[in-house]
């Protein structure tokens, strides 16, 4: 079931429209990536989702009923333009937005005490957030954004600002969030991120979804019956050339050659049969297509 | 409902707790304070009494006996003492030995009147007001040496004839109070200057907070927890409660410092208490006489002016205006906040709010001279203008219709600058860095939600 769903939402900006008919399905315990390029409409999209704005047309759906102003409460936020107040305390900051999402102080308290040990940010508590760096402060949001055990996390690139440690820190948090139950919404451009910890996308691009399914079958989908083989450099080519082979690109190395290979799937086992027989067949592996290509071709092809 | 209250105790408590609200909290009253006492307290200290030599060379003669017109006649007071002589070619020597600071001679001539005065000064010239009293003083001692010598009247009858006390009074003949209005103007002033300052600093700080929250970004983590007419709401109410909580201190500070001034210095209260006690029993006449001339007197009548005045009126029309005109300019300047995206742009979209305001401060004097004319009617029925404007009028009466009508317009105007604003506000808090016209704004007034 999903645990989240859009239908066909349509959002105008006086002569500007930043969605088209969008919709997209949330399964529960997933991590969905929404792409697109910059000015897509991700960010409306979103804070249609946070309640933020509200949509011109179109329904949305949270755990089985219509999206509801108590709903707030089920959802953590990191929108993409950070920010805290420069003169308050961290401690102090950090109960505030818990208590505005519903947490009772002392509980506020109580947790906010665990995470911040976990991230080992206890000494900060009584610091004004100017006194922070800007990775810190990010710390602190993000503790903020996941304080109140949301159901539905969203996470409007949450990697931007964070530098490789505390990403990688970050990323460890984010997919054991995921583990103990919480569905996530991540919207990037970033590919290699999708990739990793993504189970489904979506993809916008000009206020229209244009892609979306799960990771594994998207890439399967754009598959093109690549693959790439590793051969000694001495072998000539010419005696593997058969029908249903073509050859895409050949990088010669010192000893070895890489090749790039595109095989009908009829002719794969013949193929192989054949290479094997003539020569030493070091790697083979299939090429399937990355998310970055994928969001290229789908994007530049609109 | 709980999310309001939420944020109006963050909004609430952070700026009471600043030190900036603290110090306000002290400055002001003692600013105040000194602004009235120490010009009082200057003027009556610094005063340097001059020493006037007369030199009376205007022997009279009257029943074969000679004697001096003006000889220990002149009076001194607080910046005058006189003293005599006869010698005018001393007299002027001493004034350059700097034994006196003026030598006034006094001859006679053939002319109509035949005194002459002429008054001589060294270094420091005498100031003009010692100097037109020097003349007023001259005159009148002419002018009772002739009523007593030439027309034979007694003392008494001088003093009655030179104030005779005569009653004069206006009256308003539908309300049936005293029209002379000296208490009421300074009121007046002291409202209206008040109100202005009161909604001008608190509905500003409305903007600068919105504006702050959009600046560093947390609002969009704001508005995904409560609606931003929660937020806004939340914030308007709280610095409302922060202004009401500033003029409390005020008002138990200034009670305090009075009383305790009260203390230390006794006469500088009670000193027109015992002038008034003076004059009344100065005149052993009939009661009615007594009465009127009592009546008569500026001080009583600026008792009577005091407590002419209906403080509960002006106490609740106060705390509306002050609210009203808060709540008003708060949405404005919310609106502006929610708008601007750099601080430079702060100028831009202040203006229009800022000129009603100044304008009602132009009109401040027209409305003092006239408080029921045309000018302050409507200038107290617009809103923009009507917190100023109503306070101004309040102390010297206003009829009820126009206070009713007046405070229904307000409140009218506000729930639709509340509307306005909280559309303005929606949109502004998350639109960065775009260089946001009028043209944009209207639009925005047209989205729906």
């Amino acid at each position: 079931m999903a645990l989240f769903s859009v239908k066909d939402v349509s959002k105008t900006y006086s002569n500007y429209k930043a969605l088209d008919r969008v919709s997209i399905e949330v399964e529960k315990g997933e991590v969905f990536g929404l792409l697109g390029p910059n000015g897509a409409g991700k960010t409306t999209l979103i804070r249609i989702i946070n309640q933020i704005t509200a949509p011109d047309e179109g329904e949305i759906f949270f755990m089985g009923e219509k999206l509801r102003a108590e709903h707030v409460q089920m959802i953590g936020y990191l929108p993409e333009e950070r920010g805290l107040y420069k003169k308050m305390k961290v401690g102090d900051q950090a109960i505030y937005l818990a208590e505005l999402k519903g947490l009772k102080k002392a509980e506020a308290k109580k947790r906010l005490e665990f995470w911040f040990e976990k991230f080992e940010i206890s000494s900060w508590w009584d610091k004004k957030v100017e006194e922070l760096s800007k990775g810190m402060q990010q710390k602190v949001q993000f503790i903020t954004t996941i304080l109140h055990e949301p159901k539905l996390l969203i996470f409007d690139e949450p990697f931007s600002g964070f530098d490789p440690i505390n990403a990688n820190l970050l990323k460890q948090e984010i997919l054991s969030l995921k583990e103990k139950g919480a569905t996530i919404i991540f919207s990037t451009h970033n590919m290699e991120s999708v990739e990793e910890i993504c189970d489904s996308i979506a993809l916008i691009n000009k206020s229209k979804k244009i892609l979306d399914g799960k990771v594994t079958e998207i890439k399967q989908r754009f598959n093109e019956n690549l693959y790439e083989i590793i051969i000694p450099s001495s072998f000539n080519i010419e005696e593997i050339k058969m029908e249903g082979v073509e050859i895409r690109a050949i990088t010669p190395k010192q000893l070895t050659q890489e090749l790039v290979l595109k095989i009908d799937n009829e002719q794969k086992a013949d193929f192989i049969s054949r290479i094997i027989s003539k020569t030493n067949l070091i790697s083979y592996r299939e090429l399937l297509p990355s998310m970055n290509q994928i969001f290229i071709n789908a994007v530049s092809k609109q | 409902m709980n999310k309001i209250n939420i944020i109006i105790k963050r909004e609430y408590f952070t700026r009471v707790k600043k030190k900036s609200f603290i110090v306000m909290t002290f400055v002001v009253p003692i600013l105040f304070l000194a602004l009235v006492f120490i010009p009082a307290i200057l003027s009556q200290k610094a005063l340097t009494v001059s020493k006037v030599l007369v030199v009376d060379q205007t022997l009279v003669e009257k029943n074969g006996v000679k004697s001096s017109l003006f000889l220990n006649k002149f009076k001194n007071n607080d910046e005058l003492t006189f003293v005599y002589g006869y010698d005018i070619k001393k007299a002027q020597d001493d004034l350059i030995k700097k034994e006196y600071d003026a030598v006034l001679e006094l001859v006679k001539t053939n002319d109509n009147p035949p005194i002459k005065g002429f008054l001589y000064y060294g270094e420091n010239e005498l100031s003009l007001v010692s100097q037109q009293a020097i003349q007023n003083q001259l005159t009148d001692i002419f002018k009772n040496h002739i009523l007593t010598y030439d027309y034979g009247m007694s003392e008494k009858d001088l003093a009655w004839f030179n104030d005779p006390k005569i009653g004069f009074y206006s009256k308003n003949i539908l309300s049936g109070e005293d029209s002379n209005k000296g208490v009421q103007t300074v009121l007046s002033v002291i409202l209206g200057f008040i109100i202005y300052m009161f909604v001008f600093m608190f509905s500003s700080q409305v903007m600068r907070s919105i504006s702050e929250e959009k600046m560093n970004r947390i609002v969009e983590v704001l508005v995904s927890s409560i609606k931003p007419i929660q937020l806004l709401m939340g914030k308007i109410v709280a610095i409302a409660l922060v202004g009401l909580t500033q003029l409390l201190l005020w008002g138990v500070f200034f009670a305090i410092m009075i009383f305790s001034l009260q203390g230390i210095y006794p006469d500088a209260f009670n000193s027109s208490k015992n002038e008034n006690i003076t004059i009344t029993q100065k005149v052993p006449a009939s009661a009615s006489f007594n009465e009127a001339i009592a009546e008569n007197s500026e001080i009583n009548k600026i008792i009577q002016q005091v407590f002419s005045i209906n403080y509960g009126l002006v106490l609740s029309t106060f705390l509306f205006y002050f609210l009203a005109g808060y709540f008003l300019y708060a949405a404005l300047f919310g609106a502006v906040g929610a708008l601007v995206d750099v601080d430079t742009d702060v100028q831009q979209f202040t203006l229009p709010i800022t000129i009603p305001l100044i304008i009602a401060m132009v009109c401040f004097p027209l409305i003092i001279n006239s408080p029921s004319g045309g000018v302050a009617f409507w200038l107290s029925i617009i809103p923009l203008t009507s917190p100023m404007v109503m306070m101004m009028r309040i102390p010297f009466g206003v009829p009820a219709w126009e206070l009713i009508l007046s405070m229904a317009v307000m409140i009218i105007f506000i729930a639709f600058c509340v509307y306005i604003a909280a559309k303005i506000y929606r949109t502004g808090i998350l639109m960065y860095g775009k260089n946001i016209t009028y043209k944009e704004v209207w639009k925005w007034l047209k989205y729906k939600n």
